[in-house]
């Protein structure tokens, strides 16, 4: 498939582009936040205020891409806890007010599905609407669904895509599962940090995708997941996955490795980066941080380096004389979830 | 595109732990619905629940599972119709675990059932319970990857409350394109705070026993369960008894409203009309609907508009959520199973509590039980955030006929 328009909205002004202008955001502490773009014209006021930031970090990413080509014949997200902090909301307000009387918004936006079901609502899009939400897998898994769903030969456009955003109540929850830095650093040494623990991002990043090349500004030409792997050799993996799409190691000219600064989980990236000697080597965890589906962000950012846009040095962690036409993303959620995503420059 | 047959099934419900003893209380017409003996909540006592009859203890110790930590009532439930659905379909371990496996579930609730937990966590009451990897929708997913060594694809859906018929959908869909041989598709959820409190704020949960597509109907009852289902490939089959064939599958968006369903139907009779497509069938070939039926004002009489718009009319058609009450993201699975119950024992189940159908179709759902030819069922899920799915599953019968003769013939030549 081909993705022919993008938007995301992330830690860093990605909203606007102008992150390629060199304006990098450096962040301290464990907690990156989006830079969110002003939805005046996007969302009704009285609306806004009603939604959670799940579901605004959705339709601020998905509506500016619907409202130029509303032809699309689908949705279908990744995101791992949707609007978990509506859930916490609306569950704080069953125990402060002993199951009395309540209002139903935070409980009807705290399914994840919320998200994809906004967009289809406000774009009145009666089409394929789905929503994954496998933790570290979901955005891989949108864009599996998508495959499957062309395949059928059904559809041509669709509008795919990763939300995940940052709370409190979340923030606290993953703090006691030993998700997060013991000690507070800044983002530029977050790569280099060599302890336990990562940083919390969050954001959106959607795609129009294509059946089409027509109007391409590249290719995403295969998606691979695979769970618990029994052993470490991620080399044979990438080899195996390379070779179902007829491409040798060296077609690959950039790798978009998920490095978190996590000192249990890092080696796979290391693994990978030895086995690509020749690749530039891109990464994004310092720029927007570690959630579920941060690959849709290193989708967001293989797009924008095929369109040779001024990347930031901060994403450039080796450079190489090739220029990048194939780009393979590795990432991992906690050891525990792989996934591969391969894009190609038109 | 290969042929995906169901090759084995596993249920938990309030109308039994396993798949006999839910086919049980289907013959006979007995609900699973009445006054809650496990849920923690104000309503326990003045609303009726449809609770699985074990305690989260019993589910426990049926279980002999390696690790317990971090385990909800969630989990169990949906451990216990996995271990069923594995041991019909007679897979091996090793089967279970190859990367041809795919796994997709759905849960809507998770260990969410866990409220005080997750409020003290959450708010940073305590110092971190054992369930801070359990709360969301997915972990029930990754603690049985973990348990039975799952190395193939691994996916959970959320679409609310027809979350497990599209992981039907799903699982189908990636044996058809030879991603998978095998697929585990379903989905488990169980009552808590969380979930009564929110249907009650939106004033869908009824203090009586639901009643579906009667006029006076009052709203849902919340249940629990889980059921998973085993497909498998043509390729894999071979001569393994086949319960039933996924023949079609049609996903829409109502894009109305975020919690209920247009008066046009417009996502109903859209995901009906892609099922009918994609299974390539008329709509005079359905021979029952296993409806999403929650006894809402709202679900009832939509799902009803929808169905005479393309049915022109009503197939024989129930709600078995007058059992079982709306087990959310395990309803789709929960209900694919009895619609296979349906076709495998040629028969009917009785909806219960409709006096008088709704105006102006004037319909009544089954009413006893009987015996009829079933070959092929419509089973419809609707969700909040406009999410509607229908699954077509055809019984393997004529299939099999077909395939000896075709297998004749080859002999022949």
């Amino acid at each position: 498939m081909y993705i022919t328009d993008l938007y995301s909205i992330s830690p860093q002004k990605t909203f606007d582009n102008s992150i390629f202008e060199g304006e990098v955001e450096a962040f301290f502490g464990n907690k990156y936040y989006a830079i969110e773009p002003n939805y005046a014209e996007l969302i009704p006021k009285g609306l806004l205020r009603r939604m959670g930031k799940a579901v605004r970090l959705g339709i601020g990413a998905g509506m500016p891409l619907i409202k130029k080509q509303n032809d699309i014949d689908g949705i279908i997200l990744g995101t791992a806890s949707g609007g978990l902090d509506d859930c916490i909301k609306f569950l704080n307000q069953i125990v402060e007010y002993d199951e009395g009387t309540l209002t139903p918004t935070n409980f009807v936006q705290s399914t994840p599905n919320s998200i994809a079901g906004h967009l289809a609502l406000m774009s009145k899009n009666s089409g394929y609407n789905n929503t994954h939400m496998g933790m570290g897998l979901a955005f891989e898994s949108a864009i599996l669904d998508a495959f499957l769903l062309f395949e059928e030969g059904e559809v041509s456009k669709l509008l795919i895509g990763n939300v995940e955003e940052t709370s409190e109540h979340n923030h606290n929850i993953d703090t006691f599962a030993g998700y997060f830095k013991d000690t507070e650093i800044t983002s530029t040494d977050l790569l280099n940090s060599n302890s336990k623990g990562s940083v919390r991002g969050e954001g959106s990043a959607l795609f129009i995708v294509s059946k089409n090349k027509e109007n391409a500004i590249c290719e995403l030409a295969d998606v691979h997941q695979f769970t618990y792997p029994k052993d470490k050799d991620i080399e044979k993996r990438a080899i195996e996955f390379l070779e179902k799409n007829k491409l040798a190691p060296n077609d690959i000219d950039g790798l978009i490795l998920g490095f978190s600064g996590d000192n249990r989980y890092d080696f796979w990236y290391n693994d990978l980066m030895n086995s690509f000697p020749e690749a530039n080597v891109y990464t994004y965890k310092n720029l927007v941080g570690e959630y579920a589906t941060a690959s849709g962000f290193a989708t967001w950012l293989g797009a924008q380096i095929l369109n040779e846009k001024n990347i930031p040095n901060e994403a450039i962690y080796k450079k190489t004389n090739k220029s990048p036409k194939s780009i393979l993303i590795y990432n991992n959620y906690l050891g525990a979830q792989h996934g591969f995503i391969l894009m190609k420059g038109i | 595109m290969k042929k995906v047959f169901v090759t084995g099934m596993g249920v938990i419900s309030a109308i039994g732990n396993n798949t006999a003893e839910n086919l049980d209380h289907l013959r006979s017409g007995k609900t699973g619905i009445g006054p809650a003996k496990y849920v923690k909540s104000n309503y326990g006592q003045s609303h009726p629940f449809a609770e699985v009859k074990l305690s989260t203890d019993e589910l426990k110790s049926q279980l002999n599972l390696k690790t317990t930590y971090g385990l909800t009532r969630t989990d169990y439930i949906a451990f216990t119709a996995l271990k069923e659905a594995i041991a019909h379909s007679n897979i091996t371990p090793e089967q279970v675990s190859s990367e041809q496996t795919a796994f997709i579930s759905a849960s809507t609730i998770g260990g969410m059932c866990n409220a005080d937990e997750l409020y003290e966590d959450a708010n940073l009451i305590s110092s971190g319970s054992e369930f801070v990897e359990s709360y969301t929708g997915s972990t029930h997913t990754l603690k049985i990857a973990k348990e039975y060594e799952l190395s193939g694809i691994v996916d959970v859906i959320n679409t609310a409350c027809s979350s497990s018929a599209n992981t039907i959908m799903l699982g189908a869909k990636l044996i058809k394109s030879g991603r998978a041989t095998r697929a585990i598709v379903g989905g488990t959820d169980s009552i808590g705070k969380f979930s009564i409190n929110g249907f009650n704020s939106l004033q869908i949960m009824s203090d009586t026993p639901c009643a579906p597509f009667d006029a006076n109907r009052k709203g849902l009852n919340l249940g629990e369960g889980a059921a998973y289902l085993i497909l498998e490939s043509e390729d894999i089959v071979g001569d393994k008894e086949t319960y039933a064939e996924i023949l079609g599958y049609g996903n829409s968006n109502d894009a109305f409203h975020p919690s209920s369903l247009s008066e046009d139907a417009v996502g109903v009779v859209e995901c009906i009309s892609r099922a009918l497509k994609s299974a390539q069938i008329n709509p005079s070939e359905v021979d029952y609907i296993n409806t999403h039926g929650t006894a809402t004002g709202n679900n009832d009489m939509t799902e009803l508009t929808g169905i005479n718009k393309v049915f022109n009319g009503f197939p024989p058609f129930n709600s078995t959520k007058s059992y079982t009450g709306h087990t959310l993201g395990a309803a789709g699975a929960i209900e694919a199973v009895y619609s296979i119950l349906s076709i495998n024992n040629n028969e009917l189940f009785p909806s219960l509590n409709c006096n008088t159908p709704i105006e102006p179709f004037n319909e009544f759902p089954i009413k006893e039980h009987k015996k009829a030819e079933i070959k092929t069922v419509l089973s419809n899920s609707f969700g909040f955030g406009g999410n509607c799915s229908s699954l077509i599953i055809r019984g393997t019968e004529c299939e099999k006929v077909a395939m000896v003769e075709c297998n004749n013939e080859k002999k022949h030549d």
